[in-house]
């Protein structure tokens, strides 16, 4: 297994064309396994500490040996960097044909470093790269962007495809997202805001060269099989059907939703509670990734005749809303019509934004509002015009997005990196805190789920590397109660799959993480692996086909450390950056408040919080007090070089070194301030 | 002799036609209803239901849980009055 | 004939009434080409089996997924696809006709033309020659054309829409692209009607003559 490396350094204009080797694959895996270490030895040139939108930092494209293969379990790109809005480790996922093309382009990882003098766009077709002019597409949306592009390059040798930024990454916002094909967001830790900086509005593949694959024969056997495994799982018609919009219904059961700033744990609107989706609006065959053998996703067509809302909307085309668009607006902001939503998944993609981050900026402050803490004299002053930040009120929602998109008043300036930040600038402009109704957990990333019943996932939210979400460390054992897989991973112990109690939810917090890691190196998507957790599990079924087309042979053992290295690598970086256990936590709300509604109700995080980190950390074999990785569990791992750059940085448990300063706080990006 | 409401999402609702529905059980047990459910819906929801290999609910990829949002197992007792959820385990998106 | 298959291919809206003689009805392979989702699956299934050993390139392929929104619902924003798929003509088929030495020749196993490389002079006048875009080019110079896998085609078993509905029937709103053998009937009932051309159309009158089962 080898694979192309395009090195691109947009302040001098140089290319460079590195192979990555076959040792590299069996340390990190792929995808995002390479990226990580990628991003761990540029920082080890580079200063960690810059800030993230500097030339200094680095832009990492990688696509792991599985996608595009044919073995049908989906292709995910993966993009890494320092993250503008965290200031943390940042990555982010994303399907679309953009990872698929690239396979055949000649080069599977790109790292892009420095800063063009002007807008441009990557050009990679069979092996040749070329800068160009973009100044034509600056300020242009995503969709644009992706359609003028393939314009522009015709489909000689193949088609093309695109990862693009909206206005939302050109303006430097932190929670801006890249877009792969103008239609699916690689979301979280604000990548658009890293392309921005660079001046860099796209990277477009084109390519028909071949991947090579060790063992052909064994692949078509295992792909054969995983399909058959799939046509007899009647679990997955549902799912193919409904994508993840189906957990709408189901999280209304378990509480688990996320509603006026989780104020409440249900969605009220009686359209967005049921699946009137899929029975209402029509679902035009077109799937999210190639390669995929499920194919959750669809395009839609409004057409007006389904609701009064929809009469505003006719024509317009989109993705179908996914689980977390459907939380970010239907939960978050209380938007009560298919419509709206599917609005609001069109324009937060098209600006090229996170909604996760911009709808828990947005409630915060519907939330003050409805309270009465603000005035309408503080609203006006923020937003630089009256403002109703009334609930569900889709017109006002779009224009406060734009606000944000555009930075075009105070609210866009102060919540660009989210609402932790956005929270805690304003708090201090007004002196007053409202740190009370900021939802976050680590990093400051928002999530629009109900976390308080959920003790792994909670775990998780709060020492996630990239920032708190459920892609790290998806916690299934916990959420369907799954004691069987419990007694398999935890030596016939029952406990994981009980949501009440602490026990074990630290350990399948681990557990899961490194699975996930695993996942997210061999470029394919999570979804499928749900449906039968333990039948496509990524350690040993997943791996089999891993080591038909890379020819690594490894035991379920050894798969299993694969994945908490990459987990270890990701700590290590954020450690670098002096995040200490003070830093894996959550907000007040979900810490203290207990659950307002559902079959959980009153159950409240913090009275389990303490003790399942403490067992995440014994489990993951890290020192308790400081949240720190110790040097036995980097040797158990071969991580001997990261720990002894850790120990330098005096970021490593029990090796303090005098001489040099302790980096007490993460940086985040400068404040932007207000300009004249 | 008990009544539970038996309520579904996703792929239960379109096998079901229907949203939820009362069911009279001799034997206050999943066992029952599982049978009962199998029998009135044929092969479909008998693979939803049944895992072939241990005989148990299935757990992959689905949910079932009383009121209490208690996950359900072949061997647990029904109170009369009982509602239970028949749902398609999906996570995140 | 020729002239029938060339008009129905300009404007890709020709129909029929029921028990018209129906011209070209494709009877091996066979893709309902505005259900296509470009997942791409049949593609990459394909040039897994044709690719030279040890490589997967999508150059090899004989199945080619066209961005085509001519033939899509939802043509005004510019999507939909279209699967460019060997539809193994009636005798002579018209690749064959066109060609010079005579290279193309009837597998006796699964009746699809395919052409023998040996006397293949690659002069491409195939390519030209079928009216479905489907004789393709490799970088090599060699000619491809869809051999039906000798008998068990890749794509077929690949597609990811199929199995929906050969499983679930009428529940699903979505319909299998890819058919192999059975589709000569779909072709006859796909030509009935207009109303007959939307997924829900086509399914019903699938189930009706009992093409497909509801359940498994």
């Amino acid at each position: 297994m080898e694979s192309g490396l395009l090195r691109v350094d947009l302040t001098t204009g140089e290319i460079k064309r590195e192979i990555l080797p076959h040792s590299m694959f069996e340390r990190w895996v792929g995808g995002s396994g390479i990226n990580d270490w990628l991003l761990w030895e540029h920082f080890l040139k580079h200063d960690i500490m810059c800030d993230a939108r500097s030339p200094e930092n680095v832009l990492i494209f990688g696509v792991g040996p599985l996608a595009g293969v044919g073995s049908g379990i989906g292709v995910k790109g993966r993009l890494t960097f320092k993250s503008p809005c965290y200031g943390s480790f940042g990555d982010s996922t994303g399907g679309g044909k953009f990872p698929y093309v690239v396979r055949f382009s000649g080069y599977d990882y790109i790292v892009v470093t420095g800063k063009a003098p002007k807008p441009v766009y990557i050009h990679i077709c069979n092996g040749e790269v070329t800068i160009c002019d973009a100044t034509h597409l600056w300020g242009k949306d995503s969709a644009e962007t992706h359609q003028m592009l393939r314009k522009e390059l015709g489909d000689y040798p193949s088609e093309a495809y695109t990862l693009s930024i909206g206005q939302a990454g050109e303006n430097q916002v932190g929670i801006a997202g890249v877009i792969a094909d103008g239609w699916r967001i690689h979301a979280r830790c604000g990548g658009g805001g890293v392309m921005g900086s660079k001046n860099l509005k796209a990277i477009v593949t084109q390519g028909t060269q071949g991947i090579k694959i060790d063992d052909p024969s064994s692949l078509l056997e295992w792909s054969d099989g995983f399909r058959q495994k799939l046509d007899a799982n009647e679990a997955a018609y549902g799912f193919k059907r409904r994508g993840t919009l189906g957990a709408v219904e189901m999280y209304q059961k378990i509480g688990g939703n996320f509603w006026r700033n989780n104020q409440g744990a249900m969605f009220r609107g009686e359209e967005v509670r049921s699946d009137n989706w899929v029975k209402k609006y029509h679902k035009y065959s077109e799937v999210c990734s190639s390669d995929c053998y499920i194919a959750c996703d669809g395009r839609y067509k409004i057409e007006g005749h389904e609701s009064d809302a929809a009469q505003k909307y006719v024509g317009e085309s989109f993705r179908h809303p996914e689980y977390l668009t459907t939380g970010s607006s239907a939960g978050a902001l209380d938007v009560r019509d298919w419509a709206e939503v599917a609005h609001w998944g069109k324009i937060t993609n098209d600006y090229g934004i996170d909604n996760q981050d911009l709808s828990c900026s947005i409630s915060f402050l519907m939330e003050l509002k409805q309270r009465e803490i603000i005035s309408d004299r503080d609203v006006e002053e923020l937003f630089g015009r009256p403002q109703s930040l009334e609930w569900g009120k889709m017109e006002d929602i779009e224009a406060l997005v734009e606000d944000v998109v555009y930075q075009r008043n105070p609210f866009g300036w102060l919540f660009r990196d989210g609402a932790y930040h956005g929270a805690l600038r304003y708090s201090e402009q007004q002196g007053q805190n409202f740190m009370k109704y900021a939802m976050y957990g680590k990093g400051g990333a928002s999530f629009t789920e109900e976390m308080r019943p959920f003790p792994t996932w909670m775990n998780n939210m709060a020492v996630a590397s990239r920032g708190a979400d459920h892609l790290k460390g998806i916690g299934l054992i916990e959420k369907f109660q799954r004691r069987d897989l419990s007694k398999v991973y935890f030596n016939g112990r029952t406990e994981a799959g009980d949501p009440t109690i602490p026990d074990l939810k630290g350990a399948s917090t681990a557990l899961i993480e490194n699975q996930v890691a695993l996942i997210n190196s061999y470029g394919v998507c999570m979804f499928h692996w749900m449906l039968d957790p333990l039948g496509y599990a990524p350690e040993s079924y997943y791996g089999e086909v891993y080591t038909a087309v890379t020819g690594i042979d490894r035991t379920k053992e050894e798969r299993m450390l694969d994945g908490e290295r990459i987990c270890n690598l990701e700590k290590a970086f954020n450690s670098r950056l002096g995040m200490r256990r003070e830093h894996d936590t959550i907000c007040e709300r979900w810490m203290h408040e207990p659950c307002p509604e559902g079959p959980n109700k009153g159950r409240v995080a913090g009275d389990m919080f303490e003790q399942v980190l403490e067992e995440y950390y014994e489990w993951r074999g890290w020192d308790k007090e400081t949240g720190l990785q110790t040097r036995q569990k980097m040797e158990e791992l071969g991580l001997e070089d990261v720990a002894d750059v850790l120990a330098a940085d005096n970021a490593m448990a029990g090796e303090r070194r005098a001489d040099r300063a302790v980096h007490v706080d993460v940086k985040i990006a400068d404040d932007p301030g207000i300009p004249d | 002799m008990i009544t539970v409401q038996a309520e579904y999402t996703a792929r239960f609702k379109e096998i079901t036609q229907t949203t939820s529905e009362t069911i009279q059980l001799e034997q206050a047990n999943m066992a029952e209803l599982a049978q009962m459910l199998t029998t009135k819906y044929g092969p479909q929801m008998q693979a939803l239901l049944i895992d072939p290999n241990t005989q148990d609910l299935n757990t992959n990829g689905t949910l079932f849980i009383d009121s209490s949002g208690r996950r359900l197992f072949i061997d647990d007792t029904l109170a009369d009055g009982e509602t239970v959820s028949f749902m398609v385990g999906i996570a995140g998106g | 004939m020729q002239e029938t298959r060339q008009k129905e291919l300009v404007n890709g809206e020709v129909w029929y009434s029921p028990g018209d003689d129906v011209p070209n009805v494709p009877t091996k392979l066979f893709a309902l080409q505005n259900l296509c989702t470009d997942c791409k699956m049949c593609e990459v299934a394909c040039s897994l089996i044709h690719s030279p050993e040890g490589e997967l390139n999508p150059v090899w392929t004989r199945i080619k997924i066209d961005h085509a929104p001519q033939v899509s619902r939802v043509s005004k924003d510019g999507f939909g696809f279209m699967p460019a798929i060997c539809h193994h003509c009636a005798n002579p088929p018209p690749c064959a006709e066109v060609c010079p030495t005579d290279a193309f020749y009837y597998d006796p196993k699964t009746q699809a033309a395919v052409i023998d490389q040996d006397k293949c002079i690659q002069c491409m006048e195939c390519v030209p020659g079928c009216p479905f875009d489907t004789v393709f080019v490799a970088p090599t110079g060699e000619l491809l054309k869809c051999d039906l896998c000798g008998g068990d085609p890749a794509c077929v078993k690949a597609c990811s829409t199929r199995p929906e509905m050969l499983n679930a029937g009428k529940q699903y709103s979505r319909m299998p692209v890819l058919f192999y053998e059975e589709k000569a009937a779909f072709g006859q009932i796909l030509r009935q009607k207009p109303e007959a051309k939307d997924e829900v159309g086509i399914m019903q009158a699938m189930l009706s003559k009992g093409k497909v089962s509801s359940a498994a």
